[in-house]
């Protein structure tokens, strides 16, 4: 019998124990037991395999005879700065988008989990949005996609807002990021009202919806040195926390968090109403919270590693029972882990050397599995590493509370696939069906 | 790490059958219904069943927060209501469209030995608090249709599921509980709305009267477009109230 099961959590706030499957929606179905595959949406790189982006998908059932091996790979047909992706909330559809020419992707993954399958590509994502640039995050909504913006089509900077479609892809209504001329009835509620974005997460228990800030194409399409040594570039960050109403969708208070918030991760618990994310720049863990008032406040809580060697934190992924909260800093590669058992108080209890650089972080339900990968953005990665490797990889460890240990690493520049960004969970229980006999290697599909 | 719900990795918790959905944003030591239904979640399970209690779903309790006002926000067009063939109560045959009328419709696909608190119960609960709200309401009554429709033709006939509906309407309310022939009519329309169902067999290939699925109720306005959908977390009878005073002073999307 296989081991694994799956169920759905549509609502999650309720049990104070989930896990990345703990990072996303909370109206979707969550694998609880063991994960049979790993979806990957990768950069294309430029002489490596076709060069073009990918759905990479790996076995990651121990019981499996394909176990630690790309079972599938599906190519996109030329590069498009492969970046986030989502699940629809009955999980039937993979949704995964490009930074740079606003394309996004819709797999079915329910068909065959182990051989994603193309279901349909939206490619008028700018005009549909009129003028939305850059879809970043894919998150669930009932019976809809959430699909955040990095940027605009006016000059290509941090203004941006967000689209909702359908499942099946067709186009609802988008509404764009409070600034200074256009708060919506928003308050500010200290220097910024920026009007950037990046991800967004639900807590549907408070009605609430909370956005973070980047920067534009102008700036995440730049090569990373040419970015630093432009000052004036390097002033185009967000510096923004957004309150919605989640019914409503309407922007109720811009909370300035400077500094680059990135990813958000809320907290699971039934009377935890806070999330974290962290800031890029300043290299800060911060606690979007709700006081006693009922009032919806930011405050920086803990520092991650030293800032003046931007570490440049990015991915984070928060514990099942709310407790730990991994954080990875892309530019040392290190993982660390913090105990976030006081919000108000994080503190560091663990730090290890992944790779050369680091970006994305998932781990299992239980906690047990912890899953990393290493591209930040095409012009942004490192090329060259001490010894040559590392650079571009999908690891997992097993975690037992105490430390780290290897299972295994593929090197996806090695096996000709690109640069490996997202990771999505995908498996046979979540649609009733079971694992085709014996698949030894990768198909590839263009 | 704090208590472990569910154990180490290789622990059978759930099947398919929870796609039916559970949780909450309740404390089930303080909700009046308490832990009742404590197991109901599993009992459609293929593995065996958890200890962990059920949470029950926000649409048992009172809402958690201040609904946004009616009228006060958009509810944007998800586009047409899709069409689809029926069987009536008494057995008529019918389609959606023309069961829609001209009424501002909330509906809802269940089945009537769907055991899973936090899914078709769920549905059928705040649809009844829907429709005592309406009772409350008589100008905004005569424009709502509540409209149950089973996804089980083969234990559901329109005897089956006019019993059930009878379990929940009053006596004036404009509630229909609908129903098919089978997959053949019944599929189509599944399909169209995005209702993923997958039905358990045992063993031995006997259908074992459960159903997988993820709850989905559809609030549809006169112009048959849906304006909005709800899953367990969402699906509250104060927020489908004020989205059907909202669609009602906001006819065009």
């Amino acid at each position: 019998m296989r081991l694994v099961f799956a169920f759905l959590l549509s609502f999650g706030f309720c049990l104070p124990l989930q896990a990345d499957e703990t990072c996303m929606s909370p109206y979707m179905a969550k694998i609880v037991g063991q994960e049979d595959y790993v979806y990957i949406w990768t950069l294309g790189m430029e002489g490596v395999g076709d060069g073009e982006d990918k759905l990479v998908t790996v076995d990651v059932n121990p019981e499996s005879p394909n176990y630690a091996k790309v079972v599938h790979s599906i190519s996109m047909g030329g590069r498009h700065e492969a970046h986030h992706s989502g699940l629809t909330d009955d999980r039937r559809y993979l949704w995964a988008s490009g930074l740079d020419t606003s394309k996004i992707f819709i797999f079915d993954v329910h068909s065959d989990p182990s051989k994603p399958r193309l279901h349909r590509t939206i490619d008028d994502f700018v005009a549909t949005t009129d003028g939305i640039v850059g879809p970043h995050t894919n998150y669930a909504l009932p019976g809809r996609m959430l699909i955040t913006g990095l940027s605009n089509n006016r000059d290509h900077g941090g203004r941006t807002g967000m689209a909702e479609y359908t499942n099946a892809g067709d186009f609802i209504s988008s509404v764009w990021m409070p600034t200074d001329d256009n708060l919506q009835g928003a308050v500010k509620s200290g220097n910024y009202a920026d009007g950037y974005g990046y991800d967004a997460r639900a807590l549907p228990r408070r009605n609430v919806l909370v956005t973070s800030s980047f920067t534009g194409w102008n700036n995440y399409m730049m090569n990373l040195g040419k970015m630093m040594g432009d000052a004036e570039a390097m002033k185009r960050f967000g510096n923004t926390v957004v309150i919605w109403d989640l019914h409503a969708r309407t922007p109720k208070k811009i909370l300035d968090v400077p500094g680059a918030p990135l990813e958000i991760r809320c907290a699971w618990g039934s009377k935890s109403n806070y999330c974290f994310t962290t800031t890029a720049l300043t290299s800060k863990i911060w606690l979007i919270y709700e006081d006693d008032a009922g009032e919806w406040q930011a405050k920086a809580v803990a520092d991650i590693g030293d800032a003046s060697k931007i570490p440049l934190p990015v991915d984070i992924s928060i514990s099942a029972d709310d407790d730990h909260l991994w954080v990875n800093t892309w530019n040392d590669g290190k993982v660390r882990l913090f105990d976030i058992s006081d919000p108000h108080s994080p503190s560091q209890v663990f730090e290890q050397q992944i790779g050369e650089q680091i970006n994305m972080v998932s781990q299992s339900w239980d906690g047990e599995r912890v899953y990393f990968t290493s591209s930040l953005l095409a012009n942004w990665d490192k090329t060259s590493s001490a010894d040559g490797n590392d650079l571009q990889y999908f690891k997992l460890f097993s975690w037992d509370g105490d430390k780290l240990t290897p299972q295994f690493s593929l090197d996806f520049v090695e096996m000709g696939l690109g640069a490996p960004h997202q990771m999505r969970f995908g498996a046979h229980a979540l649609y009733a069906s079971k694992p085709l006999p014996s698949k030894t290697i990768a198909q590839q599909e263009h | 790490m704090r208590g472990v719900l569910f154990g180490p990795a290789l622990t059978l918790f759930a099947g398919l059958s929870l796609l039916s959905a559970f949780s909450s944003a309740m404390d089930p030591d303080t909700h009046p219904m308490g832990r009742q239904s404590a197991t109901s979640m599993h009992e459609t399970m293929h593995a065996p069943v958890s200890k962990e209690p059920v949470i029950l779903a926000p649409g048992y309790g009172p809402l958690s927060f201040v609904a946004p006002e009616a009228g006060s926000y958009r509810l944007p067009s998800f586009g047409q209501a899709p069409d689809g063939r029926i069987l009536q109560e008494d057995g008529s045959l019918s389609t959606l469209h023309d069961i829609y009328g001209d009424k501002v419709t909330v509906l809802s696909f269940i089945f009537t030995t769907c055991h899973d608190v936090n899914g078709c119960p769920l549905a059928s609960y705040v649809m009844q608090q829907v429709q005592i709200k309406l009772e409350s309401e008589s100008d905004i009554a005569g424009h709502v249709r509540l409209i149950s429709f089973s996804f089980d033709p083969e234990l559901d006939t329109p005897e089956v599921i006019s019993a059930y509906g009878d379990h929940f309407r009053s006596l004036d309310a404009d509630w229909l509980f609908l129903t098919t022939n089978g997959d053949a009519m019944l599929q189509p329309t599944l399909d169209a709305y995005g209702q993923w169902v997958i039905r358990d067999y045992d063993e031995d290939g006997n259908y074992m009267g459960t159903m997988s699925h993820i709850l989905r109720v559809f609030l549809i306005d006169k112009s048959k477009r849906i304006r909005n959908i709800y899953s367990t977390s969402f699906l509250h009878a104060d927020t489908v109230f004020n989205d059907i005073k909202t669609v009602l002073v906001q006819p065009d999307p």
